[in-house]
């Protein structure tokens, strides 16, 4: 498996010019992307994700190294898609009706999208039909986010949309959340922060929780 | 005692006779429309119902008088305006249209009687140019932002019966980067435009202390404690590194409070929520003298016996009752279990005043807020019993 430690340390640090610059060395030398995707630019943005649980970074390092990936992602990932790489599921994510909140809601379709998933960003104040036409475009879960004590009950109606339908998975995050709330709204899966969310999207799609 | 008598032996760390309550006096001490409605309702007040900074879409609550006795607060406000221009313009406008304010930053409606904050005039600056070419900084100099304070301070001084908590709205510099740019857009420029950032904090803390100089003026000695502060925290941690902290925001608010300080004897209140533990001995340093509003849902901020251990002899605390759970969720009983457990925490040897953490929302029901005040004339009588 091949590293490549320069990039590694541009996402960790947050060089978002010095990611592009070699992202894009990386394609026009024909490197493998999927490679580049997988050994390199996901576990570093785990790497940020797991220092901001641990509360060695913070919101601005945790934003801007995500951005830096944002960018990345964006030459990567027309690329690959090109070649046939398929996404591992389609997910569409969302802040739930009331709350205009959204980085944390960003952030996470960020590590999606870094992860391999195919992200439908619904962007914020959805409604019950709006994750439905989601679902209806193949999203096979619904991530709802919500930063409020007042707006997280939103939550719920989704939740009781889609109980009955064991195609659809409803993964539940925010500042407010808790896997008590997820529990008793019937979520199939909670994420405490961006990089636990990611681990909630894989084991509710029965794969690992942390990739190999 | 007078209640005002209790607010100043509390915050000079003695025991007063009960445990004070801070309710109703700004919005992170206040009461949203819909609880306000259902307290009159459950005690019988017939009180109109009119908003803090004559602000319908900040949702907070203008509490009357009667209600106020009924809530046993021992604090009453006074507050500033917004000038009367912005006033006129934002009362005439179409009423779902976006709020603006004086600084040009304002809220969106999201549904019936919900604003959120998401009008950011100076999302793309990244240079002082930048903020030199932006027309619409605040004019702190308008007369009709504090032209009620005077009188207002002094009928209360007056009387002499409530501690008197005087709030400008947001001199809060941080969060008001946060209004003007975006809140990730400037935490992003923080690391991506890190003197730009500066700065901006830098030009918002000098309005901060005109807007402060002025109100200070018509208060004179009329004032108990000032309301100052900044949201530093998260549910789990800091929003920002303690590095970044004393790096950019640190020196502005200690000017802030220097100023205030040079000009008054009032205490200094701060509010932050979050998770702040890891700043409370900065906060101290730079003069705060009562922290709130103790969010007890977030991280570290749990641990009230280690805070009161560790900070209770340097810094006074109002606050800790839970607004994430106890009282939006918990039955009476479970409010008036929740008070008097911070109460012995925190009150022994004075210190503490009890408060909601943060504004009563609109999903705790009125008689939860009833028996959180109720709760302090059941079990805050000192000596506290454990």
């Amino acid at each position: 498996m091949t590293i490549n430690d320069e990039l590694w340390d541009a996402i960790v640090f947050a060089e978002r010019g010095l990611v592009l610059k070699i992202v894009q060395a990386a394609v026009d030398n024909d490197e493998d992307l999927v490679e580049l995707l997988n050994n390199t630019m996901i576990p570093a943005l785990r790497e940020v994700g797991d220092q901001f649980s641990a509360g060695e970074v913070f919101v601005p390092e945790m934003l801007a190294s995500a951005k830096a990936m944002q960018a990345a992602i964006d030459i990567v990932g027309p690329l690959l898609a090109k070649t046939g790489h398929k996404p591992i599921a389609k997910v569409c994510i969302g802040s739930v009706r009331g709350d205009l909140h959204d980085i944390g809601k960003n952030l996470v379709a960020i590590m999606l999208r870094g992860s391999g998933f195919e992200v439908d960003d619904l962007g914020v104040n959805c409604r019950v039909d709006d994750f439905e036409a989601a679902v209806q475009r193949g999203a096979e879960v619904v991530c709802l986010s919500a930063l409020l004590s007042t707006t997280r009950d939103a939550m719920r109606p989704v939740a009781d949309h889609f109980r009955d339908r064991d195609e659809v998975k409803v993964v539940v995050g925010g500042a407010v959340i808790t896997q008590e709330f997820a529990d008793v709204i019937g979520a199939d899966g909670f994420g405490f922060d961006a990089s636990d969310a990611i681990r909630a999207v894989r084991e509710c799609l029965g794969l690992a929780g942390t990739p190999a | 005692m007078t209640p005002r008598e209790r607010v100043l032996a509390a915050i000079n760390h003695e025991e007063p006779d009960r445990v004070p309550v801070v309710i109703g006096v700004s919005n992170a001490t206040g009461i949203k429309m819909k609880p306000y409605r259902g307290i009159k309702e459950l005690i019988g007040v017939k009180a109109p119902d009119d908003y803090i900074y004559d602000w319908p879409e900040l949702g907070t609550a203008l509490i009357d008088e009667d209600t106020m006795r009924r809530l046993h607060s021992d604090v009453r406000g006074v507050l500033d305006l917004e000038p009367e221009t912005v006033r006129q313009w934002n009362k005439e406008r179409d009423p779902h249209s976006d709020y603006v304010d004086s600084w040009g930053s304002g809220q969106t409606e999201i549904g019936p009687d919900d604003w959120y904050p998401n009008v950011h005039p100076l999302p793309d600056a990244t240079t002082p140019a930048d903020l030199d070419a932006y027309d619409d900084w605040p004019d702190m100099s308008d007369p009709t932002r504090v032209a009620h304070v005077r009188e207002a301070a002094s009928r209360l001084a007056k009387e002499n019966q409530y501690a008197i908590l005087a709030t400008p709205w947001l001199l809060f510099p941080f969060e008001r980067a946060h209004a003007m740019q975006g809140m990730d857009v400037f935490l992003l420029n923080m690391i991506e435009h890190p003197d730009f950032a500066r700065v901006l904090l830098q030009r918002i803390g000098d309005y901060c202390k005109q807007l402060m100089g002025y109100f200070l003026q018509e208060l004179g000695d009329n004032v108990d404690i000032i309301k100052i502060g900044d949201d530093l925290g998260t549910q789990k941690s800091l929003m920002i590194s303690p590095r970044m902290y004393r790096n950019f925001l640190k020196p502005v608010h200690a000017d802030l409070i220097g100023f205030i300080k040079e000009r008054t004897s009032a205490k200094v209140f701060f509010h932050s929520d979050g998770d702040v533990v890891p700043l409370i001995e900065d906060f101290i340093e730079i003069g705060v003298d009562i922290l709130n509003p103790i969010q007890t849902s977030a991280g570290s901020m749990s641990d009230l016996p280690a805070l009161k251990k560790r900070f209770g002899n340097n810094i006074a605390f109002c606050g800790g009752i839970d607004t994430d759970r106890v009282l939006p969720l918990g039955s009476v009983d479970d409010v008036r279990q929740e008070v008097k457990r911070v109460m012995q925490t925190l009150g022994p040897g004075g210190g503490y005043m009890v408060g909601a953490v943060h504004t009563v929302m609109n999903d705790v029901p009125p008689e939860n807020v009833l028996a959180m005040v109720d709760a302090v004339e059941e079990f805050g009588h000192y000596p506290l019993g454990s």
